[in-house]
């Protein structure tokens, strides 16, 4: 399909072609990118007409999607992995050098936000040049306007220049353009994650109303949890290819794994980087030279599962003698919430390290039968101190010094930890009086 | 060619929007508005009229007055500044539009076209102060050579979003198009008879030193002045051959195209048929190979940026 065809003859090609409104097809679909060392050879092959000067770089290949009309799919994959090159080929932005892309319906993707508005111009004069750019015709770029205004909430700015927005209201407007113009195939690029939390929940509504019409859904992430929270079924995407797609929970399985894969052997790498890089000060008598993460295999991860035992161990070399040194651990969100703190001594069985000699090299373990996060990223700072002072002063004490992922397959919860609860359902007429009536 | 033409067609709103834009950008902001579109070339008739009568003491052929070479001038500077702006914006539309490019399937192809027709919009707010001017002064009166106009217009559209197509799309392989059509376009419109009437220019030539002799493209012909005028040019070991200007005439669609605008406007005359079909001929391949050129490389344009 050309880009004329994705734009403006849509309308001709539902009748044409098979397929249900709202379905996408890909068929054998990669894409190319032509690498040259100097311009002038790009140039010359351009004017020439060659293509000999260069040399191809395949961001995707062979990609095969069927997805019907009113699916909602989740593309992931890690950063890097052909994700956006899906989406923009999906799009009809760019053209693929194989294959074929079939799109039945108006294709509205959010790749960015407020793309094209021009900013001396005021928000509702924008509106309309947006709804021209998306192909739609003054007669419907006039009924559409109201709500795109109304869900905009910018009020009496609309009519002020854009220039004068601030970043929310910029991508508020360019949101409610977007998803007001009735598309129905709609593209999201992990755009949401702007504005205020009223206006992201808000955001989240329409696409969910934008689902339950009917509406198909691509969704590209590499952010697991939203796309497994928003999608049924699941495209993972590895160095440009396909490397599973299906029911969203089989999928996701298959991208934990390798995640964890690659994870044990990032593990050791980001310690080392770690060892340069993080902030640490203290006397340095003793130095922690490496924290790891176990899992419950066994083995240095870099991803947790929800309820999985693991270990935090922190290796140690002392440099001088010291007395009574406490190792402690500290866990942190990535968005430097601090959830937990503890070491060896404060506790109600405490141990008690008399003293560490000089040359001495050893490991620390803090164990957790069950990790009780809910899906995120999150960082280990180390604490070691010297309690034979009042207060104790740091010797080594490294923020942040490793970073792990917490993965939740089973998504039973929600929120920030796993609590044991206990349900119970009574039905028939309540055994106990409520505690106003008793009173 | 046909296929570029039938889009442009179907996009006709969204290029009506982007002019619209385009014209109002420029004096968005600004108190008097339209009204700069105006007092421009109002302002620079004046300076012309001193600058070029008083202080130069330029005449326009045997029978220009002062107003006449100011309204002449005026003439040409609109055309000229409608084509060179279109030219250098052109040449930069794709890079400067790269967030509608990337993001969003956006037809790229109305870009150099609603810039060439937002230039000629202004330049058609400026021409009816040319026009007034030769009536206030009594250079010249409207007539049926008016029905020029649309004509001159579709060949100055043609010529100049060919040229746009092309540089724009070379523009993306090589950036250093862009600064190359800047001191081009700078050159091009000293070369062009603008400030001086063409009959300068004709059979004009420049004696050459020897090592320039494959320059040389004239006839040697006879003396035109000093001592030795009238008699054969005999070469010594250093000069080269004359170096003829008139190649700045018989190979500059500009020129034509400027001295079709003088005719019609000025001179009261139905421009040189010749002229108009060679710079027919001219607009109509350039449209052709840039509309073309372009095309086959729209594909591209998202990668390239």
């Amino acid at each position: 399909m050309t880009r004329e065809a994705d734009r403006a003859d849509t309308d001709v090609d539902q009748g044409e072609v098979p397929g249900t409104l709202g379905s996408v097809r890909a068929q054998g679909l990669g894409k190319a990118y032509q690498l040259y060392e100097k311009p002038m050879h790009r140039f010359l092959d351009a004017v020439l007409g060659q293509t000999k000067r260069g040399r191809d770089f395949w961001a995707l290949r062979n990609v095969h999607l069927d997805i019907r009309g009113g699916a909602t799919v989740g593309i992931i994959g890690e950063n890097g992995a052909g994700k956006s090159t899906l989406l923009k080929l999906l799009a009809g932005i760019t053209t693929p050098t194989t294959g074929s892309v079939e799109v039945h319906g108006r294709v509205t993707s959010l790749i960015e936000l407020g793309a094209g508005f021009h900013p001396e111009f005021s928000g509702r004069e924008n509106i309309h040049l947006a709804c021209s750019i998306l192909g739609i015709s003054n007669e419907e770029a006039e009924e559409l306007k109201p709500s795109i205004i109304e869900f905009s909430e910018l009020g009496d700015f609309i009519d002020r220049p854009v220039k004068t927005y601030s970043s929310g209201m910029f991508v508020r407007l360019g949101f409610a353009v977007a998803t007001c113009v009735n598309p129905t195939v709609l593209m999201v690029d992990e755009a949401l994650a702007v504005g205020d939390e009223h206006f992201r929940n808000k955001c989240l509504q329409r696409l969910n109303d934008f689902r339950e019409e009917g509406g198909t859904t691509i969704y590209v992430s590499h952010d697991l949890g939203s796309v497994q929270s928003m999608c049924q079924h699941v495209v993972l995407i590895e160095q440009g290819e396909v490397v599973e797609q299906g029911p969203a929970e089989a999928v996701s399985e298959t991208y934990l794994s390798r995640v964890k894969e690659r994870g044990a052997k990032r593990t050791m790498s980001m310690m080392e980087r770690g060892t340069r890089e993080a902030t640490r000060w203290g006397s340095g008598e003793i130095e922690i030279e490496a924290v790891y993460l176990i899992n419950s295999a066994g083995e240095p991860a870099h991803a947790i599962a929800t309820g999985e035992h693991f270990t935090v161990r922190i290796i140690y070399r002392v440099v001088a003698d010291v007395e009574q040194p406490v190792f402690g651990v500290g866990l942190y969100r990535t968005d430097g919430t601090y959830l937990n703190g503890s070491n060896h001594f404060w506790r109600e069985e405490p141990i008690v390290l008399d003293k560490l000699v000089a040359g001495e090299t050893g490991e620390v373990d803090m164990a957790l039968g069950g990790m009780p996060f809910l899906a995120g990223e999150y960082f280990v700072t180390t604490f070691l101190y010297d309690h034979s002072k009042e207060p104790p002063t740091p010797i080594d004490h490294r923020e942040h010094v490793a970073r792990f992922a917490v993965v939740d397959d089973l998504r039973r919860q929600h929120g920030l930890v796993q609590l044991q609860t206990a349900w119970a359902v009574r039905r028939g007429d309540p055994v106990h009086q409520n505690h106003e009536s008793g009173r | 060619m046909i296929a570029t033409l039938r889009s442009l067609h179907r996009q006709r709103h969204l290029l009506a929007d982007f002019v619209v834009r385009d014209l109002k950008a420029r004096y968005v902001g600004s108190a008097m508005g339209f009204f700069w579109s105006i007092v421009f070339p109002i302002v620079n008739l004046f300076v012309f009229m001193f600058v070029f009568r008083l202080l130069l003491k330029a005449r326009w052929g045997e029978s220009g007055g002062e107003t006449d070479t100011a309204l002449i001038m005026l003439a040409g500077i609109l055309v000229w500044t409608a084509f060179a702006e279109t030219v250098g914006r052109a040449t930069n539309c794709l890079v400067e539009n790269a967030n509608l490019i990337q993001k969003v399937v956006f037809p790229s192809e109305i870009l150099p076209v609603y810039l060439t027709i937002s230039s000629l919009i202004n330049m058609l707010i400026g021409l009816p102060i040319v026009l007034i001017g030769c009536m206030v002064f009594g250079v010249s009166w409207p007539g049926w050579w008016y029905v020029y106009i649309p004509l001159l217009l579709l060949l100055q559209i043609l010529f100049t979003v060919g040229l746009g197509y092309l540089l724009a799309t070379l523009n993306l392989f090589l950036r250093d198009t862009y600064h190359l059509v800047g001191v081009a376009l700078q050159v091009w419109m000293f070369a062009t008879p603008i400030f001086y009437p063409a009959e300068m220019v004709r059979n004009t030539r420049i004696m050459l030193p020897h090592w320039l002799s494959f320059l040389s493209n004239g006839p040697l012909g006879v003396w035109e002045k000093g001592e030795n005028k009238g008699e054969p040019v005999v070469l010594t070991a250093e000069d080269g051959g004359f170096f003829y200007l008139d190649w700045m005439l018989d190979y500059n669609p500009m020129h034509w195209l400027i001295q079709a605008w003088r005719d019609v406007t000025i001179f009261e005359r139905a421009p040189d048929s010749m002229m108009l079909l060679k710079l027919a001929i001219v607009g109509i391949v350039l449209f052709w190979l840039g509309s073309v050129f372009f095309r086959r490389h729209q594909y591209q344009f998202p990668d390239l940026l």
